[in-house]
């Protein structure tokens, strides 16, 4: 790649404290024009604040952030986008209701179907290999897609540096293979790229430079990733190389945790969106979900978790048929979650931690008519899982805390109930750093163990083919095939989710 | 999830965020967006004397542009002021004239304050308080004077308790079985519940001693309530000092409450964790409803003593209002309710001292309503 002799962007000694905290420590970053820059580092090693101090959310204490040699005004969000700079967050900012035209109409301060934007969209979406439709509503698009368009809007501000954080979080792996691709021409088309991430495949499919924060500090800065070993950069971020997960697993009992039998269930836009599934999991099993994203998993799991209404067929947690979408009943029967969204789902403005412990569908501990929190406390203090899964402190509002410690507080939640019959987990690796990941992994693998049944949608299709014993690939709402991970390839899994059945 | 916006109910007490995670692998504490400069450094004064300035500030406000108000009038607004205070808190009789006023408001307002807290909005308070001055009306003909007072007034609070409840019933229901918006019903029941006590007074119970304006027939000896001090201020006033810490504990302290928090907080939180959610939202408008039932209860067996077509009109709005600007904490929305009883007591004052209708403190509520409206916009965006 060629290097200007300036930076197009460049952060120059940044600090950033949270009153004791120092979230940045005299941090250095720059992209050059038609570079790819990866940001690595554990949740709450300051790649967030970072990149809010670039774009003008934070207010660092100090340093200095310069466009093209220029120093720009610090914490102003609009001088950083008249700079140049665009930012495609986490958890995308669009209005559901609108359609993707209205929606760039809003960023760009236009009237909707004013003059030339519905054509603009069109060829600046065909220029960087987007596939942005500007008629449809957000609301109907997939994750994916939403992220395209948040993409585009960027782009259409002009933005020469665009920053990524953690895009790939929620994507399926194509999903993931064209969003790269669209890097990859947003870099041929001189723009510096900035994408934060924690997976070492893709900073090494992409990353022309790869910056390693750690603790707030720069541990490797800017340095060449091919140049180094997947070990040295996984030591960079979390300080040692977790352990490896055990292979050696006791096998599934008889008995049945699930059985889904001819189940069809409707989408949110009223169309069949899981339609006819079979299959079970059985006590002391790990049964994973791949499919692209939107082809039927979320759906499948809230049906499982009485959350949404069947069109047809049965379910039932263990010996119980679930009668009604009633998520009380599976509770009942002893099927506990991890939401798939839990900034949505789970998290309660005002609550602390602590508050949103309690509430993972086993009955409020109890002391007269109020809640007995000392109970609530004890009990978490004397389990290890939030420990290991670094659980922020029990008095924290979880309306404050980033997606990755949101993510810690449903996983914590999930794994203190006691003998859970079937665990349903959305995405459980979303957010969390390579230690939690295994943390997590090797809990699910704990409670395999201890008979639970677990069901397991994961965009992570190296995480499944780790962890499950079977894998139900779904495609357009159908079980394209039911797979055991040690005879079946990436490929081969690949192919059933793109094409379904008839691969 | 739901388009509605959420009332806030913010009334747990406040635990302090920790400053900073100690465990190395927590976020920062992430400041909400975009609030450098000015607001920046507000951030830095501590959480309870920024609200209290902040509302002193509102209030503020609003009492300047009233007092601009009264000047363009050709009246002085100090000496206005004084009148109006006098009227409000000058002796013990206008002193229990205010708290009077404030009962029912106070009772009407937690009728706001609880289905706000499961995130459910009640306009419909006027109506309610009406229901159940027609029920405690009802039950004090059905018991007559053969008890004794105590069994009396327990069994017409019940039955006001009860109207207010059978009211409040009806938008919850009809949200939980066809989805229409509660706030809606509620408020149109209120008119509903004007033509159901116009033709009560009309009809079945006329006094038949009234003759233009027409009334029920009065409640006597045991159907009212026992006179506290003066000749009119009555047990009612303690009905609703009662009722606002209750509810207060039960927000904070049952199951019931923390439950209703998580409700209004997120739904989809609460129906995931497997709580009732109906029979949640159900409970929180009937307790409600109950409550402002009693309000009514209150009003009828104290200085009304009967039903008229206008009773309690208006009540139920300024309660809504009282509820908000108490941000549906009950302590706070009693403090509320007070003070905007003492401003319609304090009317008085304004047209001896300034010559103006009474009506001119809607001027000043509407100020209020304005400011705190304001502010709460403010303070979610």
């Amino acid at each position: 790649m060629s290097a200007a002799p300036t930076p197009l962007l460049e952060a120059v000694g940044i600090t950033q404290r949270f009153g004791d905290l120092v979230a940045n420590d005299d941090v250095d970053l720059d992209v050059r024009a038609g570079e790819v820059h990866a940001l690595l580092g554990e949740n709450g090693a300051g790649k967030s604040t970072l990149m809010k101090v670039l774009y003008g959310v934070n207010h660092p204490q100090a340093g200095e952030v310069r466009v093209e040699g220029r120093a720009i005004p610090l914490g102003s969000p609009s001088a950083s986008r008249a700079a140049g700079i665009g930012m495609v967050f986490q958890d995308l900012r669009l209005v559901p209701a609108f359609t993707v035209e209205e929606n760039i109409a809003l960023a760009l301060g236009q009237r909707p179907r004013s003059g030339d934007l519905a054509a603009r969209i069109g060829s600046q979406a065909e220029r960087h290999g987007l596939r942005v439709d500007p008629g449809r509503t957000v609301r109907d698009l997939s994750l994916a897609e939403r992220q395209q368009v948040e993409i585009l809007r960027v782009l259409l501000l002009d933005a020469r540096v665009v920053i990524l954080d953690e895009p790939t979080s929620a994507l399926a792996p194509q999903e993931v293979d064209a969003l790269l691709e669209v890097v990859d021409a947003l870099r041929t088309e001189g723009l510096g790229i900035v994408i934060i991430t924690h997976k070492l495949r893709e900073t090494r499919a992409v990353a022309d430079r790869a910056t390693v924060l750690r603790g707030g500090r720069v541990v490797l800065g800017g340095v060449d990733p091919t140049g180094l070993s997947d070990d040295e950069l996984v030591a960079a971020m979390v300080g040692e190389v977790p352990p490896p997960l055990p292979v050696d697993r006791p096998p599934a009992r008889v008995d049945d945790a699930l059985v889904v039998n001819g189940v069809s269930v409707a989408g949110s836009d009223g169309r069949v969106a899981v339609r006819d599934a079979t299959f079970e999991v059985r006590a002391g099993e790990l049964v994973g979900v791949a499919g692209v994203s939107g082809n039927g998993q979320l759906e499948l799991l809230e049906a499982v978790l009485g959350q949404r209404p069947l069109l047809a067929g049965e379910i039932h947690i263990g010996d119980e048929d679930l009668p009604r979408a009633q998520p009380r009943a599976a509770l009942a029967a002893g099927a506990f979650a991890v939401p798939e969204d839990p900034v949505a789902d789970a998290v309660v403005p005002g609550l602390d931690v602590l508050e949103h412990l309690v509430l993972s569908g086993e009955p409020l501990p109890g002391r007269g008519l109020g809640v007995d929190w000392r109970a609530a406390r004890g009990r978490v203090e004397g389990r290890p899982e939030p420990g290991l899964l670094h659980l922020a402190p029990l008095e924290r509002p979880v309306a404050t805390l980033s997606g990755g410690n949101v993510q810690r507080v449903v996983l914590t939640r999930m794994f203190l109930v006691d003998h859970p019959r079937l665990l349903v987990v959305a995405y459980p690796s979303r957010g969390l750093d390579v230690a939690s990941v295994r943390a997590t992994q090797q809990l699910l693998l704990d409670r395999r163990a201890e008979g639970a049944g677990i069901l397991m949608v994961s965009e992570d299709l190296d995480e499944l083919m780790a962890l499950a014993d079977r894998i139900v690939v779904l495609h357009d709402g159908e079980v394209a095939g039911v797979v055991d991970p040690a005879t079946h390839d990436r490929q081969a899994i690949g192919r059933l989710m793109l094409q379904g059945a008839a691969a | 999830m739901t388009t509605t916006p959420t009332p806030s109910a913010d009334v747990e007490p406040a635990r302090e965020p920790a400053s900073a995670p100690s465990d190395g692998a927590d976020h920062p504490a992430e400041p909400s967006e975009g609030r450098p400069g000015l607001a920046g450094r507000l951030a830095a004064v501590p959480a309870p004397v920024r609200s209290v300035a902040r509302w002193i500030l509102v209030l503020g406000g609003a009492v300047g542009v009233f007092a601009l108000f009264l000047l363009a009038k050709g009246a002085d607004p100090a000496e206005v002021a004084e009148a109006m205070w006098r009227s409000a808190f000058g002796d013990e009789r206008t002193t229990g004239e205010t708290l009077m006023r404030a009962a029912p408001l106070l009772l009407a307002a937690l009728a706001v304050a609880v289905p706000a807290r499961a995130g459910l909005f009640n306009i419909g308070g006027e109506g309610q308080l009406v229901m159940g001055a027609v029920g405690a009306v009802g039950m004090g003909y059905a018991v007559g004077t053969a008890l004794p007072t105590a069994p009396t007034l327990v069994l017409m609070a019940l039955a006001g308790a009860a109207g207010g409840m059978a009211w409040a019933a009806i938008p919850v229901l009809l949200k939980l079985w066809t989805a229409t918006s509660e706030a809606i019903v509620s408020l149109l029941l209120n008119y509903v519940a004007a033509i159901v006590v116009a033709w009560l007074v009309f009809e079945p119970w006329r006094d038949p001693r009234s003759t233009g304006q027409a009334y029920s027939t009065e409640l006597e000896g045991p159907q009212r309530l026992p006179i506290l001090w003066g000749d009119r201020v009555n047990a009612g006033i303690l009905v609703a000092a009662v009722a606002a810490p209750v509810v207060w504990w039960a927000f904070t302290r049952t199951r019931w409450g923390f439950r209703l928090r998580v409700q209004g907080g997120n739904g989809e939180a609460a129906r995931r964790a497997g709580f009732a959610v109906k029979r949640l939202a159900f409970s929180a408008y009937a307790v409600g409803g109950a409550l402002a039932g009693l309000g009514g209860m209150v009003a009828v067996a104290g200085v009304e003593g009967r039903l008229r077509p206008d009773l309690l009109v208006g009540v139920g709005y300024t309660a809504f209002l009282a509820s908000w600007l108490g941000r549906h904490h009950p302590l706070k929305v009693a403090l509320a309710a007070l003070a905007l009883a003492a401003i319609l007591v304090g009317g008085t004052g304004l047209k001896i001292a300034a010559g103006l209708s009474g009506g001119a403190v809607n001027v000043l509520m509407a100020l209020v309503l304005l400011a705190v409206l304001g502010w709460g916009r403010r303070k979610e965006a």
